[in-house]
């Protein structure tokens, strides 16, 4: 018991030591001033001074599973709860998208059917982060949040980054 | 040992008891039923719990310049049903009929509303982009307007429509009076409600403000339930000026499409 439930702990953690080393990178060249050791000091950038930007999230070292969103609360009782008019309240379709409240903007980007639909057309893998679009693309504005456009690949901002997503529409 | 036995004792006695218990029990269940102390409501939308939510309504269309704060509380239910939870705030500025400005903090974004009565711009402030969309109405033509075409949500929108007659008090289908509770430092009056899929509560300011002060939305659709738990501050003497509601694009801001929500 004792010694399967550490195996089981060790792996993911491997993963995770992994995966932070090869992200290191990317959050110094993002130039954050927040300083430190990127995401663990999200916190720290409060007491500053008042001009002083705000700490940003970074969700790159969330585990994908986190993506796979089968539904989510509401919290509008006449928009949402009238069944005649209830347009947004079920994320599950495959594409998972959309306006699932104003405070819910996590856009499942890892769902099967997407990454496979994005792997086969083009190079840019649904999940992956990148620094800045590629030039060319063209931000939208779709159920109140901004994206970037470029062709068929859609980047949608996290934090100082850019995340490729599954087309919003 | 000296435990052993006396505990022992007292399981024999708990036996003993429960044994007189439920003998007792058994020829006084037939009157209970009939005394009705106990007993449901016979119709399940009890018409004062309904009436609290009018007078809140009514409360509300009274205001006219207000600001509102709100935390929300929301779930998202992963694929195996596992639960997350995420945290927003949101903070309005209203002057009824037709002016609004929101600010939306969520762990992604930043985002602001300002409306006029004639013009809506959404703002994202660390990328510099706006979009705006001319429309000429009221605060809640706004919302409904924005939610349809859009697939834009502006928080605690249900304030706009209580105390009107597109308030879907109808559609409850139980209602009852949960007693009292505190929000915060605030004596509330609490109801529960149900309506298709989902369970809703309410906490009412208790006296002469009948302000909402806490609204917890639950999805019975999902055996999941993930709820959203919205906690809510006022302010009824607000002190902003009508150039709040005024968009200036500030330098280096540009302007971004807006695209219709698709209906698939």
């Amino acid at each position: 018991m004792k010694n399967s439930f550490s195996r089981l702990l060790v792996a993911p953690l491997a993963v995770l030591v992994l995966g932070s080393v090869a992200l290191a990178p990317l959050a110094e060249a993002a130039g954050n001033k927040g300083g430190g050791g990127g995401g663990g000091n999200a916190r720290a950038g409060g007491g500053g001074g008042g001009a002083k930007p705000k700490a940003q999230v970074n969700n790159s070292k969330a585990d994908v599973r986190t993506n796979n969103v089968r539904n989510t609360s509401v919290n509008n009782v006449n928009n949402n709860v009238n069944v005649s008019k209830n347009v947004n309240v079920n994320v599950d379709n495959n594409r998972g998208c959309c306006n699932n409240g104003w405070d819910n903007d996590y856009h499942p980007i890892a769902t099967a059917a997407a990454v496979t639909a994005t792997v086969a057309v083009t190079a840019a893998v649904v999940g992956s982060i990148v620094n800045a679009p590629p030039p060319g693309c063209v931000p939208v504005n779709y159920g109140g949040m901004i994206y970037q456009q470029c062709g068929t690949v859609w980047y949608m901002p996290q934090g100082p980054q850019y995340v490729v997503i599954a087309p919003p529409y | 040992m000296k435990m052993h036995e006396e505990a022992r004792r007292a399981v024999a006695s708990a036996v003993a008891a429960f044994g007189l218990c439920v003998a007792g029990a058994a020829p006084a269940q037939q009157p209970a039923p009939t005394s009705g102390a106990a007993q449901p409501a016979a119709n399940p939308v009890a018409p004062a719990s309904i009436q609290a939510l009018k007078d809140m309504g009514a409360f509300l269309q009274t205001l006219n310049r207000f600001q509102v704060t709100t935390e929300v509380t929301g779930e998202r239910v992963l694929a195996d049903g596992q639960k997350l939870q995420h945290t927003a705030m949101a903070s309005m500025d209203v002057a009824r009929p037709n002016k609004l400005r929101v600010r939306m903090v969520s762990p992604r974004s930043e985002r602001e509303l300002i409306f006029d009565g004639k013009t809506v711009t959404l703002f994202t402030p660390a990328l510099k982009y706006y979009s705006t969309v001319e429309l000429v109405d009221t605060i809640s033509g706004l919302i409904g307007r924005l939610q349809e075409k859009f697939n834009v949500e502006i928080p605690l929108s249900d304030l706009f429509v209580w105390g009107t007659p597109a308030a879907p008090i109808e559609r409850i289908e139980s209602a009852m009076n949960a007693g009292q509770d505190f929000v915060g430092e605030d004596l509330c009056d609490h109801y529960a409600f149900r309506q298709g899929n989902y369970d809703w509560q309410i906490w009412i300011q208790t006296g002469g403000k009948p302000l909402p002060r806490k609204i917890v939305i639950t999805n019975r659709a999902d055996e999941a339930r993930p709820q959203s738990v919205s906690l809510i501050d006022w302010n009824v003497k607000p002190t902003f000026k009508d150039s709040i509601f005024a968009f200036t694009p500030p330098k280096g801001a540009s302007k971004v499409e807006i695209v219709p929500a698709k209906t698939k």
